[in-house]
């Protein structure tokens, strides 16, 4: 079957099938390996460990998975509900014409770079939120909020673009039956569309959430980059109004420098990147297992 | 009763995307208004000078675009051959699903780790140091996918008459490819690339660490140790360090040029693109 | 054409209704009695424009992008297309069935009352009994009564039809109107449909589009055909069934009864 086919265009897809899976299988090799060593040292505490001092060899990520999670939380919070509603409106409630301008608009909203909204953040967004947490007395506008509040913006175009997907593939057959039979148009639109869009709005979180995780540089231009915050109680709200660090803003500074020699430091920061990967990869999975699943019922 | 909650429910999801769309329209705006004053024909075409203080943007400009042109031949003849693969020669619907669930995770991967990748291995293991060849194919393979699957959508909505009578003529696969699916696909191809390279011309995280340096580099002469500057990280560096107000007038112009760029690559593929999505999804 | 006198009270009239969507006219000047608790039946070529007709009378027209409606739809003497009538209180005393079934992906039972547990005029308690009733009236209770929270997705098409009907019935509708209910299904099922609709007739008024001059002769009292001239939708011919049926006045009728006869002669399954 597979060297069927031996014209020259053939083995070119070939080729370049291959090239992409051993750049991927490299990729992963790379990272993995040069991780041993860090999570040979540390082992479980890489993860449940919440000290990072790599002068001590204290390799603990707790505080930068926490960082990670928090920041992509806050922007979920902000992004799924605007994101949807948007969604929702600009499918099911716009004329035709009017929805082909809102949908540019989000998509070039989605194409401003990161870097433009780490500007913003750094010289707005963070004013904004140092005013707004007076009350909390905080040291600065580089919060971990703030960076939450950055990212929400930016991944609420992933959202509502696959969520308008989501809710077009649910036949229209289904919502003249339920306006047929005197439902109005949020009652249609609740209780009939969106149960049956669920899988594609899930996985279109799923997926901006494994964007949230991996975004660099717009947080590490906010989140202030300070190591160890660990709040004392997990419940509380206080590392939000604080600085903190993520996996990626810890990768995009400059400790990446100092630490590149020492196989133990560079080892530590390697295996932040696999559980990048880890995460990523996982995310992807199941948000493309769910398309399908959506796929399937319409 | 229900007409109230028919009206807050119309109320709230029209909300919801104007705010979408305000946000968009506010960052455009202050970008816009800041940056317009900094533009100019010497920023344009004169060079970084008292880091960036004064002078202007030149070799930013043409260090990106050299990133983006090697990026585009990095990624474009491969994301020919691979949808080639997935869509005429992969039979198995398994594997096809495998091909495709690869692309949507490399299109995942944090770009962060693209440059630490490339950090590894090629400025230190095959120690290059930081060129402008790493910078484009690091870029090339992130904008990969995006290529890749706007083309295969492409071929996909090829009307599958055309197929059937060139296969009815007896010609063989490698033929229909080269006489049917790639003319026709092209306009695939080209948006995907628009598409890719407006994302790789902003992206600072593959190119910080293996490709570019703020200031000290013109037009790269060789390979190893070839640096470029590029605009994002020249925003990203001044974003933390600049203080004098020329500085800060200087960075806003650098970022408005960065998102007409930006913009300009992306503005005329959209509707087009819009329209492809549709037609695959819902056909 | 009967006029208003022979009309016997009409519970839905149309006043030169004309409907174009985009740049094509769909139809002309339609003048449309329909009486009341009488089943008229409304035959003609496709695509003439009878669906769009129907979906005039409960608005379900308005979805078709681009749609515009002139001319006017008297429901019990008032204008439908009034600002101040609400669409959605209008369909529930209008129901549709559509050609092809459209069920729900929930039980059986959630199907049948999902009209009326929304729109709650009915009070909780009473729910299973009007599904009964409608199931019933829908020859379709005997089949499910031991599965009501079965998905109503692993009902057969024919049976997926007559859930449709049932679920339209519970809510009380005055006008049913039917897109060809029965074309895309098997004789059998047919068959039930007719029965159904026929132990409707008195107490519903039911306008019915059908390809199925059989199925017309059977069960309508009054019959309208709507051909289309220089290609638009008109309404050529109305009368009681039998007389139209008999002796048509028109020429396109003549040759659609022609051309419906020659085809359900050469295959009467087929042409159901």
């Amino acid at each position: 079957m597979l060297f069927q086919n031996k014209s020259p265009i053939a083995l070119y897809s070939w080729f370049s099938t291959v090239f992409l899976l051993g750049s991927m299988g490299m990729f992963l090799f790379v990272f993995v390996y040069q991780s041993i060593p860090g999570l040979a040292h540390s082992k479980l505490s890489f993860i449940t460990g919440d000290v990072w001092y790599y002068r001590s060899e204290l390799f603990g990520a707790g505080a930068m998975i926490l960082g990670t999670l928090l920041v992509a939380w806050v922007g979920l919070l902000i992004a799924v509900p605007i994101g949807i509603g948007a969604a929702i409106f600009t499918s099911e409630i716009l004329p035709a014409k009017l929805r082909i301008l809102v949908k540019i608009t989000i998509e070039l909203l989605a194409g401003i770079p990161s870097v433009i909204y780490g500007l913003l953040g750094v010289l707005f967004l963070r004013n904004w939120v140092y005013k707004l947490l007076t009350p909390f007395d905080p040291l600065s506008g580089d919060t971990v909020l703030t960076a939450g509040l950055l990212l929400g913006i930016m991944i609420l175009p992933t959202i509502m673009t696959m969520a308008d997907d989501a809710l077009r593939n649910v036949p229209a057959a289904q919502r003249l039956a339920a306006r047929g039979l005197g439902l109005n148009r949020a009652e249609t639109i609740c209780l009939i569309v969106l149960p049956q869009a669920r899988a594609g709005i899930m996985a279109a979180i799923l997926l901006a959430f494994g964007r949230a995780v991996g975004e660099t540089i717009a947080v590490f231009l906010v989140i202030g980059r300070q190591d160890n915050r660990w709040p004392e109680s997990l419940f509380s709200l206080r590392p939000l109004f604080e600085a903190g660090q993520t996996m990626t803003s810890k990768l995009g500074g400059s400790e990446v420098n100092i630490a590149y020699g020492d196989t133990l430091h560079w080892g530590a920061m390697m295996s932040l990147g696999l559980v990048l990967l880890i995460i990523v990869g996982l995310v992807t999975h199941l948000s493309a297992r769910l398309i399908k699943c959506g796929a399937v019922h319409a | 009763m229900r007409n109230i909650m028919n009206i807050l429910f119309t109320s709230f999801t029209a909300f919801a995307a104007l705010v979408g769309c305000g946000v968009f329209i506010a960052i455009f705006t202050v970008i816009f208004y800041r940056g317009l004053p900094a533009i100019s024909f010497e920023f344009l075409t004169d060079q970084i000078r008292v880091a960036g203080a004064s002078g202007g943007i030149i070799y930013n400009l043409i260090g990106t675009l050299i990133l983006l042109v090697s990026a585009l031949l990095v990624s474009a003849p491969l994301a020919i051959g691979i949808a080639l693969m997935q869509t005429v020669f992969l039979n198995n619907g398994a594997l096809k699903k495998r091909l495709e669930l690869l692309l949507y995770i490399l299109n995942g991967v944090p770009s962060i780790l693209f440059g630490i990748f490339g950090f590894i291995v090629f400025v230190k293991y095959l120690g290059l140091g930081k060129s402008w060849l790493t910078g484009g194919f690091l870029l090339g393979m992130m904008i990969l996918p995006t290529v890749t699957i706007a083309l295969i959508e492409r071929i996909r909505s090829i009307p599958k008459k055309y197929l059937e009578a060139a296969t009815g003529l007896g010609l063989r696969k490698s033929q229909i490819i080269f006489s049917v699916i790639l003319p026709q696909s092209m306009s695939g191809l080209t948006t995907g690339s628009l598409l890719g390279l407006a994302r790789a011309a902003g992206e600072t995280a593959p190119i910080m660490y293996t490709a570019t340096i703020f200031a000290g580099a013109t037009i790269p002469t060789g390979i190893k140790e070839s640096p470029v500057l590029a605009l994002p990280y020249h925003i990203f560096v001044l974003a933390q360090d600049a203080f004098a107000p020329a500085a800060i007038q200087n960075l806003w112009g650098a970022a408005l040029v960065l998102i007409l760029l930006v913009f300009m690559l992306s503005i005329f593929v959209l509707p087009l693109r819009l329209k492809i999505h549709e037609e695959a999804h819902h056909a | 054409m009967p006029d208003l006198n022979t009309c016997m009270t009409p519970i839905l009239q149309t006043h030169q209704l004309s409907v174009a969507a985009g740049e094509r006219q769909i139809l002309r000047d339609i003048n449309l009695c329909i009486p009341t608790k009488q089943l008229t039946a409304i035959i003609g070529p496709s695509g003439a424009g009878k669906s769009t007709l129907i979906k005039c009378f409960n608005r379900l027209v308005e979805y078709v992008p681009s749609i515009r409606v002139n001319g006017d739809v008297l429901f019990h003497g008032q204008s439908i297309y009034k600002p101040s009538v609400n669409a959605d209180q209008l369909r529930e005393k209008i129901g549709i069935i559509f050609q092809q079934p459209v069920v729900f992906p929930k039980s059986i039972l959630q199907n049948v009352i999902f009209g009326v547990s929304r729109l709650g005029h009915i009070p909780k308690k009473q729910w299973h009994e009007v599904a009964e009733q409608a199931l019933t009236d829908a020859a379709l209770w005997t089949e499910v009564k031991d599965r009501l929270h079965e998905p109503a997705l692993c009902l057969s098409v024919g049976q997926q039809q007559r859930l449709c009907i049932a679920r339209t019935l519970a809510q009380c509708p005055e006008v049913i109107l039917l897109d060809e209910p029965t074309s895309a299904l098997d004789p059998k099922s047919t068959e039930a449909i007719e029965h159904a609709i026929e132990n409707l007739k008195g107490r519903k008024t039911i306008i019915l589009i059908t390809h199925n001059l059989g199925q017309a002769r059977r069960l309508a009292d009054w019959v309208a055909c709507i051909s289309t001239r220089h290609g638009v939708g008109e309404l050529v011919e109305c009368d009681l069934c039998e007389a139209l049926l008999t002796k048509p006045k028109s020429a396109e009728v003549i040759e659609f009864i022609k051309s419906r006869r020659r085809e359900e002669q050469i295959s009467p399954m087929m042409a159901s």
